[in-house]
């Protein structure tokens, strides 16, 4: 084995054994275990994006997002997704701007299905809390990523970004 | 664009297809007693309904598979060797 393969295998070891431990905190704290992959992925979305150029153009922050995600060598892709029946990708409504995003490649989508652990869980809330850390920093206002549908080999969320001084819960 | 080919043999008509789809893809047609697919450039590839189909009546094609963990690709290249 290569040592790129090498380092590339005992990464992957370590996400299968972090989904292993989210798992297992669910199980003994419960709900808590969300609210801290949250904080722990909003601290990284936030340190990650220190330097990225601020904008309000909310599919320029995706790309952002994105570029930043690759920079770190982070397997989590993902693309903004317009059903046939949506006017515009983004929609605006009361609560602020909308968009639903489409995810392939995720760490901790392999992570989980290595062991048989469920999806939608605390592990899936760090990707919340890493955009929400992320978008805050970029466009200086809070977010909700909501998973409607967690797939086999995608994941389907809405990302919401709120209006200043409103706040809806996930 | 994803492709996806429902086998009108082998569907039962049950429509947990068309429950599980996130971007309703799927329609349940009332004549012919099988769903079929109304909105195919909706379909996010997520597989859910192949997954969960019980008569494996549902193939994609032209997808993005998500990318394997790096062990199981190697266990995999060992295997190719025995098979």
């Amino acid at each position: 084995m290569t040592e790129l393969a090498a380092t590339r295998a005992s990464l992957q070891e370590t996400m299968s054994f972090l989904g292993a431990i989210a798992s297992g905190i669910e199980e003994a704290i419960g709900e808590s275990a969300n609210g801290i992959s949250y904080l722990a992925g909003k601290r990284l979305g936030m340190k990650l994006s220190e330097k990225v150029e601020k904008t309000d153009d909310l599919l320029q922050a995706l790309e952002s997002v994105r570029r930043v995600l690759q920079e770190n060598s982070c397997l989590w892709h993902f693309e903004p997704f317009q059903m046939h029946d949506r006017p515009e990708m983004i929609e605006l409504t009361e609560s602020g701007e909308e968009v639903n995003l489409v995810f392939r490649d995720c760490m901790i989508r392999q992570s989980l299905f290595r062991f048989g652990h469920q999806q939608k869980g605390s592990l899936c809330n760090m990707m919340f809390g890493f955009f929400a850390g992320a978008l805050l920093n970029i466009m200086g206002r809070d977010s909700v990523l909501e998973i409607r549908h967690a797939g086999e080999n995608a994941c389907y969320k809405r990302l919401l970004i709120q209006k200043a001084g409103t706040k809806e819960v996930a | 664009m994803v492709e996806i080919q429902v086998h009108e043999d082998g569907c039962r008509g049950c429509r947990m297809c068309v429950d599980i789809c996130p971007t309703t893809v799927f329609e349940y047609d009332e004549e012919k007693r099988i769903c079929v697919v109304r909105h195919q450039e909706d379909c996010i590839a997520c597989l859910s309904c192949a997954y969960l189909c019980p008569s494996g009546a549902l193939a994609h094609a032209n997808f993005h598979t998500v990318k394997n963990f790096y062990r199981d690709l190697a266990f995999c290249e060992k295997m190719e060797r025995f098979l």
